[in-house]
């Protein structure tokens, strides 16, 4: 039922507000992107940048966009199942009479909700950055805001998925910590790839989770035109894969050694 | 009432629960008892129904549920061997959330999550968060989860472990009372004291298999032996169990 994925999305939401260190963290990583764009910007002034320079600036921006949105719900996603089979209290939780599928909703919304909020604020710390700094970057308005809400917001539902379902993989928090970093090298690793080897992009890329995105940032931030069907086609295709890996990870807390495994 | 009529369970091709049948009635305590690995946890945990069955049926009030394993969350509470509890929040925030998950009503919620506090003495560190807690404090919140929505079959499995001593009388008092209302209570134990002491019928299990069941009293006649102890000894032991 609904009712029980939003009492668990609540507590959820309760207990990882109440980790402080797992807040400053997240925060620092959402803000770290900015923080390194401002600072080049402050060293190389407003138009400082040649072309490729700032072409590849640009790239790196949307990398560090990319990488926020896995990481901004990373830290609840390891606390809020390997975290509660370490502490033993995952077994209570499935005593409820509540359906793999409600618990592993509510567990996502609450991931999604920190993953959603590490982007946005990564996003309003590059709004900051380039209305202050006037780096060489034409925002294409109000197409951004379409892209934003339909191709790029779909990403942090899809990295929730992800961490979910490595979070009810490991035992642990630390091993699921060691496979939720490797994760983020997902975004980073595709969007460096982009940034470096622009042959890699074809036409058909535009519709693939992550790399899309990726892509999608780019026209944004380079103030190219926003096509409309794109984005929302990319986000309909995220969300679809986001539901798919979510499904998995209800399957695999209904397996026996989930219980018995600890 | 519970049935349980030859259950079965494997792990990994081992078997773990071997053709088990015992009945646990409304308004009695029903002690499981047996060595360590003798199938006792997951016999519960199947009953619970967050493990599910490879053979045999479970019944849970006249209700048969095999298949149907939140239908037997309804109707059970349980303390297994894992009781953690949510250190970030206070104990009563900590009961609410099981309550709301539980589907209770708000108003109800509130009056039974004081009620539960009242019982088992948590009204001193009821807003206090969970984290550093001692063992029995541990023990005492999580004992308030499974009791919270007044389940008709109450599960508890080694529920005395790291309890002080007036919190063992406590919770046998508890048991007690919620027998006398009718509850079935099903617990395990490694204390036979206590077993004694509290248990209205003893089931044995050895291997995963039932070895005898019945009264304390009736379990001594049949081994033939003065002191429960040595009953369960001679139920349960191998011959060439060089430590019987």
């Amino acid at each position: 039922m609904l009712n029980q994925s939003l009492v668990i999305a609540r507590k959820e939401v309760v207990d990882g507000l109440r980790d402080f260190r797992s807040v400053i963290a997240s925060l620092l990583y959402a803000l770290m992107g900015p923080l390194v764009v401002g600072l080049v910007s402050m060293a190389h002034p407003a138009g400082a940048q040649p072309g490729s320079s700032a072409s590849i600036l640009v790239g790196m921006m949307s990398v560090f966009t990319l990488v926020a949105a896995f990481v901004g719900g990373m830290n609840v996603a390891m606390d809020t199942v390997a975290g509660e089979r370490e502490r033993r209290s995952l077994l209570p939780l499935l005593l409820n009479p509540v359906r793999g599928q409600d618990l592993v909703l509510g567990k996502w919304l609450a991931v999604s909700l920190f993953s959603i909020a590490g982007l946005a604020i990564n996003l309003l710390g590059f709004a900051l950055v380039f209305a202050t700094a006037r780096l060489p970057v034409k925002i294409a308005w109000p197409g951004i805001l379409l892209v934003i809400a339909f191709g790029i917001f779909p990403l942090p539902l899809l990295a929730a998925s992800i961490q979910l379902l490595i979070s009810t993989v490991c035992r642990g928090v630390k091993e699921a910590q060691t496979w939720l970093s490797l994760i983020v090298f997902l975004p980073m690793g595709i969007g460096l790839l982009l940034v470096f080897f622009p042959a890699a992009r074809q036409i058909w890329c535009g519709f693939l989770p992550v790399v899309g995105q990726q892509l999608q940032l780019e026209v944004l931030m380079n103030g190219r035109q926003v096509q409309l069907l794109q984005p929302i086609l990319l986000g309909c295709a995220t969300v679809s894969l986001a539901l798919l890996v979510l499904l998995f990870a209800a399957n695999r807390l209904q397996r026996d050694e989930v219980i018995y495994g600890n | 009432m519970i049935k349980v009529l030859e259950l079965g369970k494997s792990f990994d091709g081992r078997p773990v629960v071997r053709h088990l049948s015992f009945e646990a009635p409304d308004g009695a305590i029903t002690g499981l008892l047996g060595s360590n690995g003798a199938g006792k946890t997951t016999t519960l945990r199947m009953i619970c129904g967050v493990l599910m069955p490879d053979a045999g049926s479970i019944t849970m009030d006249d209700i048969a549920s095999s298949g149907d394993p939140l239908a037997r969350r309804r109707r059970v509470g349980a303390l297994l061997d894992h009781i953690g509890i949510y250190s970030r929040l206070t104990v009563r925030e900590n009961l609410l959330y099981f309550g709301r998950l539980r589907g209770m009503p708000p108003k109800l919620l509130t009056e039974r999550v004081d009620q539960v506090i009242s019982i088992l003495g948590l009204e001193s560190i009821a807003g206090r968060r969970t984290a550093g807690f001692s063992q029995g404090e541990r023990m005492k919140t999580a004992l308030g989860r499974a009791i919270l929505h007044s389940p008709q079959n109450l599960l508890l499995d080694e529920p005395t472990n790291g309890l002080d001593v007036p919190t063992v009388r406590s919770l046998r008092n508890l048991l007690k009372r919620l027998r006398d209302s009718g509850t079935c209570v099903v617990f395990s134990s490694h204390v036979l004291d206590e077993v004694r002491a509290l248990c209205d019928k003893v089931v044995v299990i050895s291997s995963g298999s039932l070895i005898a069941q019945g009264s304390p009293t009736a379990l001594c006649a049949q081994a033939g032996t003065a002191s429960f102890e040595d009953a369960f000894i001679k139920l349960t032991c191998q011959p060439e169990n060089y430590l019987c």
